[in-house]
């Protein structure tokens, strides 16, 4: 009795006392929490996460690592506190790469405080999400207990299989048994049923077959479908329009170029420059992808299909280091055409201005790429013979001016149109 | 004896006639049929269905994009060897480093003439390459920065803000991670961020030539002035 009376009091201080402290912890901090988490999103966001290592570190405990007299002269200006040879700040400052953390001389020490509150705050939700994980790990004994279980009931299955085997050999060796001894009756009966089944299809057979109307259309139906789908085939040998294979990256242009608004030539800078639009290289997909992870979405891991990326750099997340075994991402290519077709892109792109979901259809909204347009030689020559010259350049001055001098009876050598250009015979 | 004949002719002619419709009714049946059930789907494939004479359409030369035994690396398209500078571009003689970046804020400044064709030019390219961070005007809040959500086959859910960059704007008095305040970034400095990256900022050195980085500083400096 006198146990269980001091234990409960032991508890109840223990639960006074929490709530007492947690009640001062908000009330302390309940005004400065909201205060600092704009702050934080516009001036820290840039390099920090509460939880994790971005351009510099994860911010969360920072308070139990750093008194907070320190955190205010280090975040108004780091520098300055590294130059006075504070130990701590050059630690900081060589593990880091030395990057330089931007002076925020403009906030006031409460400002600053409120910034401290915040990150608390949201440390320790962190923490109660990783005791979860620690009552993750305590589930795992209850998992291997669910391992014996299972061993047990596979033992008892494989008990039951060979039960049932046994039995089973033993029934179909009595009923070999009755067949050797009804061989002959068994036979008789056979053969009278293949005689009907025989005798039924063949009555319809017959029937069919003296119905030379019911036969003349039955062939008139069946080359006339053999001969539309062959017309079908044959017009679209070659022609992929539709075609949307697998790609080795979910990568979602409804997400990329329609939602985010990342312009095609973002990734697809060729297009302005090139014959081709160009598959962009795993760097400019980094150019982003160094932060986001799109972790909100799986538990605080990286997305599978963003971690491909990671794999194919040989980069790892947790280091921020680059590896130097990269493997190219095999993209299937979707749009090609013949080796005896030239298409550029630039001149398409940049000289007539021709946008890209003209030829590539609504990509912008594509969560998986297709073909759209068919690529056909009649394509391109319907529209070559609609679209109208934008004659506002160089190329057409030029033009011009030779005209005008032919017309003048003025002199001109194949050299002053070009004539000695390498690549009018070198290509 | 002749009306039996001619009798007989007629039936002859109005079976003809008949089965010519039959024929006719039963062609165009068999069209629709074929046309309704070749229609089925939504044209969308994963094969590239029957191709004849595919080595007219395989390329004799090697696509940039496609695997090359030739190369150790198994690719195309190889990096120009160490030490060598590309046709049409000029070496960049500064380190990744917050000294050199400093160097580079105090040695160069923009060789192009500021012309209405440079401009015009940077804006777009800033546009392209720029804005989706750092917005239209420079203030920093371009769409990638912004609360937004997607609707597809894995259903509805919001995306991942890109942390927004300091504004260019002399209005917002910014200051940058390096110093100063980032309306008075010099060239040289703005220079150095696009080709080696800065903070969350990748290099954009790979996307932009020489040329297109000042053009792109020129813009720039113009969104300073705000």
């Amino acid at each position: 009795m006198r146990n269980i009376s001091s234990v409960l009091g032991r508890l109840a201080k223990t639960v006074s006392v929490g709530m007492m402290l947690l009640f001062a912890v908000t009330m302390a901090h309940a005004q400065d929490v909201k205060e600092g988490e704009t702050l934080f999103k516009s001036k820290c966001t840039t390099c920090h996460s509460v939880s994790r290592n971005m351009v510099g570190p994860a911010l969360a405990g920072m308070s139990e690592r750093h008194s907070e007299e320190w955190l205010l002269s280090w975040i108004k200006n780091s520098q300055a506190l590294i130059a006075s040879g504070d130990e701590t700040a050059v630690q900081l400052f060589e593990d880091w790469n030395r990057l330089v953390m931007t002076s925020f001389t403009d906030l006031s020490d409460d400002q600053i405080k409120s910034i401290i509150a915040y990150v608390d705050a949201e440390g320790a939700k962190a923490a109660e999400g990783g005791g979860d994980a620690a009552s993750g790990g305590a589930g795992s004994t209850q998992s291997s207990d669910a391992n014996t279980l299972m061993i047990f009931g596979l033992i008892a299955i494989v008990v039951l299989v060979i039960i049932v085997i046994v039995v089973l050999n033993r029934v179909i060796r009595t009923l070999e048994k009755v067949i050797a001894s009804n061989q002959a009756a068994i036979e008789a009966a056979q053969a009278e049923n293949e005689a009907y089944e025989e005798d039924r299809f063949g009555k319809f057979a017959r029937a069919f077959i003296r119905n030379k109307k019911l036969v003349g259309f039955s062939v008139l139906m069946l080359v006339a479908f053999l001969g539309v789908l062959g017309w079908n085939t044959m017009w679209n040998v070659g022609v992929h329009e539709g075609y949307q294979p697998v790609q080795p990256i979910k990568f979602s242009h409804q997400i990329h170029a329609g939602v985010n608004q990342i312009e095609c030539q973002y990734c697809h800078g060729g297009a302005f420059k090139s014959k081709n639009a160009s598959i962009p290289s795993a760097n400019v997909c980094m150019n982003c992808h160094n932060t986001v992870t799109a972790a909100d979405h799986y538990d605080g891991e990286t997305s599978p299909e963003i971690a491909k990326i990671y794999r194919a750099l040989d980069y790892d997340p947790a280091t921020r280091e680059y590896g130097d075994n990269p493997k190219p991402i095999e993209w299937v290519r979707i749009h090609n055409l013949p080796d005896f077709a030239y298409f550029n892109h630039s001149q398409h792109v940049s000289v007539a201005g021709v946008e890209c979901q003209t030829c590539h259809g609504p990509i912008e909204t594509m969560e998986e790429v297709y073909q759209y347009s068919p690529l056909t030689m009649k394509w391109c020559v319907d529209c070559h013979k609609t679209t109208e010259v934008n004659a506002d350049n160089a190329y057409y001055d030029q033009l011009i001016e030779a005209h005008e001098k032919l017309k003048k009876g003025e002199k001109m050598t194949a050299a002053m149109i070009g004539g000695l250009e390498c690549g009018k015979c070198h290509y | 004896m002749m009306l039996v004949r001619l009798k007989l002719n007629t039936m002859k002619e109005n079976m003809l006639a008949m089965n010519k419709k039959n024929f006719l009714g039963s062609v165009c049946a068999a069209f629709a049929l074929a046309a309704v059930v070749s229609s089925c789907g939504d044209g969308k494939t994963r094969s590239t269905g029957w191709e004849f004479s595919r080595n007219m359409y395989d390329p004799i030369a090697y696509n940039p994009d496609q695997p090359n035994n030739n190369f150790k690396n198994g690719i195309t398209a190889q990096l120009p060897p160490e030490n060598t500078t590309p046709i049409g571009f000029e070496r960049f003689e500064f380190d990744n480093s917050i000294e050199e970046y400093e160097r580079a804020g105090r040695e160069l400044t923009n060789p192009l003439a500021i012309t209405e064709a440079n401009l015009a030019k940077g804006d777009a390219l800033y546009h392209t390459y720029c804005a989706v961070c750092h917005g239209k005007e420079g203030k920093g809040d371009g769409p990638i920065t912004q609360d937004r959500s997607v609707e597809d086959s894995r259903g509805s859910r919001q995306l991942e803000n890109f942390p927004p960059p300091p504004s260019y704007q002399k209005s917002d008095g910014a200051n940058s991670s390096r110093g100063g305040a980032m309306s008075e970034l010099t060239a040289g400095k703005i220079y150095h961020t696009i080709y080696y990256g800065h903070n969350s900022m990748g290099s954009h050195a790979s996307q932009l030539s020489p040329e297109e980085r000042w053009q792109v500083v020129m813009y720039v400096q113009e969104l300073q002035k705000k």
